[in-house]
């Protein structure tokens, strides 16, 4: 089993066309040619996520971001680093071969990172709608109740909420990583996502949702964090491609939240 | 020191109470300088070469409003000019937007070739607020940015208390009594207002000495050259993707570094503060008054 026959194996079955001009979605160390011996999934390729993919006996990891902090992957940026030339040569010794996946993450559906998102928060598919939506209705309390339940539920320690605890809602908007959906989004009142750029945006959802509170007008919003918004979704490709490719153990690696803030 | 008379102290007393007001009543109704006269001595003193294109332009009201008093805040938010407008000021001066993007449009930006989008509730109020109390909005970033000192990293150094630490007077530079991580971010929380919005990588227990102080934005390639050269970077945000992976990597190989994230708005509220201060040495005919943005975020404790 090579890495070259994992990577036929997705685009075969990914359910639609495979960008050819994607630059995400490519081998950003080692190639084809590489030997699997076991795949890891996860969300954040950190060089911790590596060594415990090393350790597990797992030498190609399919992460959804990247690897040298850059989109790109671009080594231009990163080549004069120190740190960089580390963990290639990690890498390197260790015969790792990384092919992201994230486009076509997206692409697919449903999309395994909105699929693992909604699970991790309990929200309910049934009661997405339309479906494929990715609107929510619950049952209404408050932004304060909603984001306590959203903390119990994720163990994030740096969630991040901006409206009034107070204002009554029940229709919720989800989004992942940086597509956050904005803030001003017809018939919902509360954002729940995972990044978004705080100012000079299109729309910057801080100031607008701290405007929509000083009005009385309900509007909620809570980051989620890029990395806990998408990771639980890492799960569901590992099971996908447990199923394509059955010769080699298929396990998901957590990167996990990598924010703690003071009391 | 000699006893006071009571006449003279009677005479503190009142001066302390009447003059002040005395002075303004006088500035306001002698010379009160228009929002466009206040803008052309900021650009005449600022110290930095006015760029043609620049978002350092008015976003609402008339230039030629006689100004009342100036509100100095990070971010023209309806919680902000409520306050302001209770201070007397009718003019205010912010780092941020008003309307919620970089392009700063009064009502909804539309996306090209799309049919225009309908009129938003909360653009529609605001707009409504700032026409009703006829305030003049002045947006004051990158010509404040780009002045020497960086007052932005001076105004978070100065909350600090720790001017006394800057390398070779620059304040995005510090070398302070050693700490630990975990005693560096409580200081920041406290000292800088935070509530939900600060978030750290980095080991509590770890120690760190030097300090860089980074305002705004960061993109990556600041990251990659600060970092290995400090033990820790007090930021306002980041890219998730970036910057914060970068320094999970980081901490986790050489583990004495840490990375502090305070959120863009807040890390620019100190600055606007110091901005306030230095208005007033060149504007001296209404009352000039920083007003905390604040953090925007919180977060839930149960």
């Amino acid at each position: 089993m090579t890495a070259g026959d994992v990577v036929d194996r997705i685009k075969g079955n990914i359910g639609v066309p495979w960008r050819d001009a994607t630059y995400r979605d490519t081998y950003k160390s080692g190639g084809a040619d590489t030997v699997v011996t076991g795949i890891a999934t996860t969300m954040f390729n950190s060089f911790d996520v590596i060594e415990r993919a090393v350790a597990a006996g797992l030498n190609m990891i399919l992460p959804h971001e990247t690897t040298f902090w850059n989109d790109r992957d671009d080594v231009p940026v990163v080549s004069a680093d120190a740190l960089y030339r580390e963990k290639r040569e990690y890498l390197t010794a260790y015969n790792v071969v990384i092919f992201r996946m994230h486009d076509h993450i997206h692409d697919r559906r449903p999309d395994f990172t909105y699929v693992g998102s909604a699970r991790l928060l309990g929200l309910d598919p049934s009661r997405e709608t339309p479906a494929g939506s990715h609107r929510f209705t619950i049952p209404e309390t408050t932004l304060g109740a909603l984001a306590s339940d959203v903390r119990r539920r994720t163990g994030i320690r740096t969630l991040r909420v901006v409206g009034d605890p107070n204002a009554r809602v029940s229709r919720i908007q989800l989004g992942v990583g940086y597509a956050t959906p904005l803030a001003n989004v017809a018939d919902i009142d509360v954002i729940i996502s995972g990044e978004q750029q705080e100012l000079d945006g299109f729309l910057d959802a801080p100031e607008y949702v701290l405007d929509a509170a000083a009005l009385g007008i309900t509007k909620g919003w809570i980051m989620l964090g890029h990395n806990v918004s998408e990771e639980d979704g890492m799960l569901d490709m590992a099971t996908w491609i447990q199923t394509l490719v059955p010769e080699v153990p298929v396990r998901f690696v957590k990167s996990g939240e990598p924010f703690w803030a003071p009391d | 020191m000699a006893d006071m008379s009571r006449r003279e102290f009677v005479g503190l007393g009142a001066g302390a109470a009447v003059v002040p007001f005395m002075l303004e009543s006088a500035r306001m109704t002698a010379a009160a300088p228009t929002a466009q006269e206040i803008v052309d001595r900021i650009r005449r003193n600022v110290g930095v070469e006015w760029n043609q294109t620049t978002i350092d332009t008015f976003k609402a009201g008339d230039p030629s409003t006689g100004v009342t008093g100036i509100a100095i805040s990070s971010l023209a938010t309806i919680d902000v000019m409520r306050r302001a407008i209770q201070s007397g000021a009718n003019m205010i001066i912010t780092s941020g937007p008003t309307f919620y993007s970089r392009a700063d449009t009064a009502t909804p930006a539309g996306r090209r070739g799309a049919p225009p989008p309908s009129p938003d509730p909360v653009l529609t109020a605001k707009n409504e607020f700032i026409t009703r109390n006829r305030l003049v909005i002045w947006r004051f970033s990158d010509h404040w940015y780009a002045r020497t000192a960086n007052p932005f990293a001076q105004g978070i150094v100065d909350a600090l208390g720790w001017t006394k630490y800057r390398v070779g007077n620059d304040p995005r530079r510090l070398s302070v009594p050693s700490l630990t991580i975990e005693a560096l971010a409580s200081h920041v929380k406290a000292t800088l207002g935070a509530r939900g919005g600060l978030r750290v990588i980095g080991d509590p227990k770890a120690r760190a000495q030097t300090i860089a102080v980074l305002p705004g934005t960061i993109p990556i390639q600041t990251t990659l050259t600060m970092l290995p050269e400090v033990d820790a970077i007090i930021a306002g945000e980041i890219r998730e993707w970036e910057s914060s992976e970068y320094a999970r990597d980081l901490v986790h190989r050489r583990r004495r570094k840490a990375l502090l994230l305070v959120g863009r708005s807040l890390s620019e509220d100190a600055g606007m503060n110091a901005c306030a201060q230095w208005l007033t040495t060149i504007v001296s005919e209404a009352p000039v008054r920083w007003i905390a943005a604040g953090d925007p975020y919180w977060r839930p404790t149960a």
